[in-house]
């Protein structure tokens, strides 16, 4: 099994307007596409992210905030995941119910396993 | 299973969040004020989304709503430990009775809280179609585009609605407690709840699901108020809810697969939800105690009739007429005229039912309407006179705007006329 970070992209508060009845029917479904991978062992962590936060560099040998992105797209969750290649996890990933909101995007990115560093 | 299957496994009641965010906007808006509704609203928004933080990946917590309500609540409180609000609200918040910090969202207090919201949203200085939105947002927890979809309307002119809803809360200083004459109040909140329903139950709009929802709403809503001791005098939201639930257990009869509209007259009888109909002769019974002739319970009278006959033939059809007589003496209407002359037609003969029909368009617009000219062209039908019908679904379709209706009547003109 190979390890995965899926990052999900959208716009800044992507939920802030859905309704009431969406957002219960996000949790239903989104919900229960986490726990069935968790119950297979697949989802080894899933969490959203705070909208606030901080961008760090360094420039003219200080710690600086920004530059920050000009588009308003953030980061606003992720999900750890095991599959057996990029393939399996595209297939995996496409059968979140998330995708049905139209707000989401999500990028899948293979974790390097390189010896000796943890 | 494990701990945390068992968790998740816990399931929400249907329309759970769209029903609880309209019990903590009202409890919320006691505390900081009917003219902050908006700040309310936003207020349950925040709670919702936490929710949906938490329960996507713990599970939905034992009881979500004492999860929600507490977050509400605290949410509630930040906002106003904020010194710029704290001025602003503090005038509004009777500091005696009311403190936030103490607050139990017992059922009593949603109750209670939830029927002065409506009679708010219904204060008379609002227009119809700002209580109407005013009610689906505050109350129901609708969305504007899902409130826009079902009104066939725009966004923007649902807002503005809502804006300017809101602005009359604000301007006229509407209280946020039950009436003290609540008999005046309460034909209003009346009113707009049966709108509302008639908005639902309206086969000339679209979108189905919603439209059922907006019904069950009304009746939901009319509950409350049956429900509640404030009110002395109930017997005319008796008689709505039983008009309402009558009506809505055709509600499943009355579409095709292709989602027309299927008349009373060919409707599968069978179909007909038979506990909407119980309920609604339980209530029927509880208004006619009143010894008070209202419209709605001639309607609801009505109703039942149609609910309680066999077929469409076998319907009392001289209880319906002499009920549509007693209702012309409260009130003349062209409408009630027209769904007294099919009535007529069925106790007096198609013939009588013309002349009648005829007397009606004289007097009134109603002959601007495509219905008047379907029923017309029913009539004309039975009498065998073939050329007056097919001019008078012409005329109907001349005046129809929306496609189902209009495919329902070009059915009809080609059932006549198979080569035209």
């Amino acid at each position: 099994m190979k390890e995965f970070m899926l990052f999900i992209r959208s716009e800044e508060s992507p939920k802030a307007n859905l309704s009431p009845e969406q957002l219960q029917q996000h949790i239903e479904k989104v919900g229960s596409f986490i726990k069935q991978l968790s119950d297979e062992g697949r989802m080894k962590s899933a969490q959203p992210l705070e909208m606030e936060g901080r961008m760090l560099s360094y420039k003219n040998g200080k710690i600086v905030d920004g530059p920050y992105n000009e588009t308003k797209e953030v980061i606003s969750g992720y999900y750890h995941l095991l599959a057996n290649d990029l393939e399996e996890a595209i297939e995996i990933t496409k059968g979140d119910p998330r995708f049905e909101e139209g707000i989401w995007r999500v990028e899948i990115r293979p974790i390097k396993k390189v010896e000796g560093i943890n | 299973m494990s701990d945390s299957n068992k968790k998740q496994s816990r399931e929400l009641a249907e329309h759970f969040f769209r029903t609880e965010y309209g019990k903590i906007v009202s409890v919320i808006t006691r505390y900081i004020g009917v003219n902050n509704v908006e700040t309310a609203e936003d207020i349950v928004q925040e709670a919702l989304l936490k929710a949906v933080d938490h329960w996507q990946q713990n599970g939905i917590p034992e009881n979500p709503e004492a999860w929600l309500y507490t977050t509400a609540k605290n949410i509630t409180l930040n906002i106003l430990k904020r010194k710029k609000y704290l001025t602003k609200y503090q005038l509004e918040v009777n500091r005696d009775a009311l403190k936030l910090e103490q607050l139990q969202f017992s059922n009593e207090v949603i109750l209670d809280e939830q029927l002065k919201m409506m009679f708010a949203c219904c204060h008379p200085s609002i227009s119809e179609n700002s209580q109407i939105a005013l009610i689906l947002k505050l109350l129901c927890g609708f969305s504007i585009p899902e409130i826009a979809n079902a009104f066939f309307a725009t966004n923007h002119t649902i807002n503005k609605r809502l804006v300017r809803g809101r602005k009359q809360l604000r301007e006229n200083k509407v209280s946020f407690e039950i009436p003290k004459k609540i008999d005046a109040h309460l034909a209003i909140v009346l009113k707009t709840i049966y709108l509302l329903f008639n908005e639902g139950y309206s086969p000339t709009q679209q979108n189905e699901l919603i439209r059922i929802d907006f019904c069950l709403e009304a009746i939901r809503l009319a509950k409350l108020l049956v429900d509640n001791t404030s009110i002395k005098e109930k017997t005319d939201c008796y008689a709505l809810l039983a008009l309402m639930e009558f009506n809505a257990s055709r509600f499943k009869a009355r579409m095709n697969i292709d989602k027309s509209i299927i008349e009373m007259e060919k409707q599968d009888r069978s179909k007909w939800n038979k506990e909407l109909i119980n309920s609604g002769t339980q209530y029927l019974n509880q208004a006619m105690k009143g010894n008070q002739i209202s419209k709605y319970l001639i309607l609801a009278t009505i109703s039942a009739n149609h609910c309680i006959a066999k077929s469409f033939d076998d319907t009392n059809w001289a209880a319906i007429l002499s009920l549509y007589d007693t209702f012309l003496e409260l009130e003349d209407s062209p409408t009630i005229r027209m769904n007294r002359a099919v009535a007529l037609s069925k106790v007096k003969g198609t013939k009588k039912a013309i002349t009648e029909l005829k007397k009606i368009e004289l007097n009134s617009d109603i002959g601007e309407h495509p219905m008047y000219h379907v029923v017309l062209a029913e009539f004309f039908k039975e009498e065998n006179d073939l050329s007056k019908t097919i001019k008078h679904f012409k005329k109907a379709i001349s005046l129809t705007k929306n496609e189902r209706d209009l495919k329902l009547l070009e059915k009809k003109l080609i059932a006549i006329v198979p080569i035209s």
